[in-house]
């Protein structure tokens, strides 16, 4: 036998293995994975899409075996999950079983959802879990409940109290709004003058010697997002979109909410550059210490309170206003009605229904919508104790029925030309009526 | 022997045929069933709407607004895109030390997703966090790029950034098929560069940077992506674009019957330009 003839044989008996092998780990891996059925789940990127991922791989590594079910999370962009999903929905899909949705969502997405039994409200927070029904009917199974804080620079609020900054306060307090006013140093208790007069402070165009440029950072951007945390002015100046099934965003205190945003831009509290800010922006002013408040969501504590100027000095109150209100959602996954697997997704939406798996999803940085797991965890985030109390307590959910979404997009847009003051609250607040109006048919 | 040519210009175009119908005739069709019912997302059942969506969209002010602001924003790019691309091709006309690596770096941001270079803008020219306010304010000068005063300008500056590398590439190629005689007569006759240019340069690359120009024209008319993460269409609908306008209408109103009527008027705006087109690449279009 030659060398070249002892090399065949050699790779002959190598691939033989190889073969032999790859048989064996293929009949090992795959022959569980077809006997259970995959459920294939939507989610965006991100937290949640994160901290999902962990229960998936537990319960497919657990309770799914036993269940039958095998999971398998999607995670869609974060900009475009809900157009994508709109496309899917309206093609009738069975591609993916279950749907992330969320409480502004739900009434558009109803038509395509099954109803889930045999959830325990009271597991719940009350404003989520009742926010995802829909004719009483329990579409959606809450996930992260989200809310808005007014997050604000402790050290110098707490700075307002010397009898110097006292005077210059009513001096510019008058300057800017055209009242004297007194620092108040209960954040909890703000309304809007303390807020205005507070962030005007804070501004370096009328004290020069404030540590941070802008005293308010206001997230303008025409976004249905941004709708969503002007709704907190709107609701604690006593507005609300429909009174008796009217719209009414023309009413004093709409046009008064409208005039909070216009004039913390057009006296520039805030940057120019808030005409476009959402989120990220209003974040990003908060830390770099060019702003001292804003107006923002709870997800948004866990940067603030670890990063830049604003690191262990940020305060967190409940929105400012005369009756204090705060925006509430939660995000959440529905079963798609056409579904060809049901039954299977049925049990994996049960086993997310259970503390168990809502605890998992707590400690991989999910915020669930159970009290009793936000209660365990304060110690790991503070801010878990105020989106107990405060959506108890000042939580609000708007009806806008299967338009919702809708509505906040288009007020948005009907808006923001007021909030960065191209147009007066007078100009917009007929139009914003007249918008709502053709969205209730 | 002519019906024979013609079986198999049939079969060798077949494959094409196969794919238009697939990609392009059938969503059409389906576009058009579209637009002429009455289909929400809200609701389950789609029934037909006649020439409703069209009646409706021809009386939205905002579908005007939106296409007011997309024909002054695409003619705007379009113009500052030609002139800064012809400059370019100019100065990329001669040699130069460094030309070769200054040419790629010139075409990178072609290369980029729209919507990449968007989230770009926003991380760079942040106000906060963004690297140009941060380096401006070193020597003093304070910048508010997103100013709603300044928006529109921002968003021309930003587009003719991204594709002033295509109409460059594009006049440059065509520069390079122009004939060295010519330019050497003009020399020999003692004319100016700005002459050359001006007689010279200019009229001969004039078909090409109209077809230039008209594919930029279409494309910014379409344009999406960078607009909707920057702005969102505000403060407003002040930057609404007709396609972020077609986009809200679908995934958030909902209303994909409005959605489709506006994109078939979109396309019946767009194809007289077509001709013109076509003109330009002198094809035999019978």
């Amino acid at each position: 036998m030659n060398r070249i003839e002892r090399g065949k044989m050699r790779l002959r008996k190598i691939l033989t293995v190889a073969v032999a092998t790859g048989a064996l780990f293929t009949a090992l891996t795959v022959a569980p994975a077809q006997a259970a059925t995959e459920v294939k789940m939507i989610l965006w990127p991100g937290p949640e899409g994160e901290a999902m991922q962990k229960v998936v791989d537990a319960y497919n590594a657990g309770q799914g075996k036993k269940d039958g079910v095998v999971v398998k999370q999607v995670l869609l962009s974060r900009d475009n999950t809900f157009a994508k999903e709109a496309a899917l929905m309206k093609a009738k899909s069975s591609e993916y079983d279950i749907y992330f949705t969320a409480s502004y969502l739900v009434g558009q997405h109803a038509p395509y959802l099954s109803e889930i039994k045999g959830v325990n409200d009271k597991l719940y927070l009350k404003a989520s879990i009742d926010g995802l029904k829909v004719n009483k009917k329990q579409m959606a199974l809450p996930l992260d409940t989200s809310l808005h804080f007014m997050y604000y620079r402790t050290d110098l609020v707490s700075s307002l109290s010397s009898a110097a900054n006292i005077a210059k306060y009513k001096q510019i307090s008058k300057t800017v709004l055209g009242k004297e006013l007194s620092p108040n140093l209960d954040a909890e208790t703000w309304n809007w003058d303390d807020a205005l007069a507070t962030a005007a402070f804070f501004t370096q165009k009328y004290n020069p010697e404030s540590p941070t440029k802008y005293g308010y950072a206001l997230p303008a951007k025409n976004l249905l997002y941004n709708t969503m945390i002007w709704n907190d002015v709107l609701w604690g100046l006593g507005g609300n979109w429909f009174t008796k099934g009217k719209p009414s965003i023309n009413t004093p205190a709409g046009k008064a909410a409208i005039d909070v945003y216009r004039t913390i831009y057009t006296k520039e509290l805030t940057s120019p550059d808030a005409s476009q800010w959402e989120y990220a922006e209003t974040n990003a002013a908060l830390t770099s210490g060019n702003a001292m408040m804003a107006l923002q969501w709870n997800a948004a504590y866990s940067e603030l309170s670890s990063t830049g100027a604003t690191s262990g000095k940020v305060g967190i109150a409940v929105p400012p206003g005369k009756g204090q209100r705060t925006h509430v959602h939660a995000l959440a996954v529905g079963l798609n009605k056409y579904s060809k697997n049901q039954a299977a997704a049925a049990k994996w939406m049960k086993h997310l229904a259970t503390v168990k798996a809502m605890k998992n999803y707590a400690t991989a940085g999910g915020v669930p919508s159970m009290p009793t797991i936000l209660n365990t965890m304060v110690s790991s985030n503070a801010s878990f104790a105020n989106i107990i109390t405060y959506a108890g307590k000042y939580g609000y959910a708007e009806a806008g029925g299967p338009r919702e979404f809708d509505i906040y997009a288009k007020l948005a847009e009907v808006l923001s030309p007021a909030w960065v003051g191209q147009k007066t609250a007078e100009e917009v607040a007929g139009a914003a009526d007249a918008a709502l109006k053709s969205l209730q048919k | 022997m002519r019906g024979k040519s013609r079986a198999a210009a049939f079969l060798l175009a077949s494959p094409f045929l196969l794919f238009l119908s697939i990609l392009v005739i059938w969503p059409t069709y389906l576009g058009l069933k579209t637009a002429l019912s009455r289909d929400l997302l809200s609701e389950f059942e789609i029934t037909p709407a006649g020439l409703d969506n069209f009646r409706m969209v021809l009386e939205q002010p905002q579908f005007w607004e939106a296409l007011r602001f997309t024909i002054i924003f695409a003619l705007s790019v379009t113009v500052l895109e030609c002139l800064l691309g012809f400059a370019l091709a100019l100065v990329f006309d001669r040699k130069f030390p460094g030309k070769t690596f200054l040419f790629s770096v010139t075409l990178v941001p072609i290369m980029i997703a729209p919507s990449l270079m968007a989230v770009m803008y926003r991380l760079i020219l942040n106000q906060n966090i963004g690297v140009v306010p941060g380096f401006l304010q070193k020597f003093g000068i304070e910048i508010s790029i997103f100013d709603e005063r300044y928006i529109f300008w921002t968003l021309v500056t930003l587009d003719a950034l991204q594709y002033t590398s295509f109409t460059f590439l594009l006049i440059y190629a065509a520069l390079q098929n122009m004939p060295s005689e010519v330019y050497e007569s003009a020399a020999i006759d003692g004319a100016s560069p700005r002459q050359i240019i001006a007689r010279i340069t200019i009229p001969i690359l004039k078909p090409a940077i109209a077809i230039i120009a008209m594919l930029r024209l279409i494309d910014s008319f379409r344009t999406f992506d960078t607009i909707y993460i920057m702005t969102g269409g505000g403060p407003g609908t002040t930057t609404q674009t007709i396609g972020i306008h077609i986009y809200k209408t679908a995934f958030i109103t909902g209303d994909f019957g409005m959605a489709s009527a506006m994109s078939i008027l979109l396309v019946m705006l767009l194809t007289p330009f077509m001709p013109f087109i076509i003109r330009q690449f002198r094809l035999d279009v019978k």
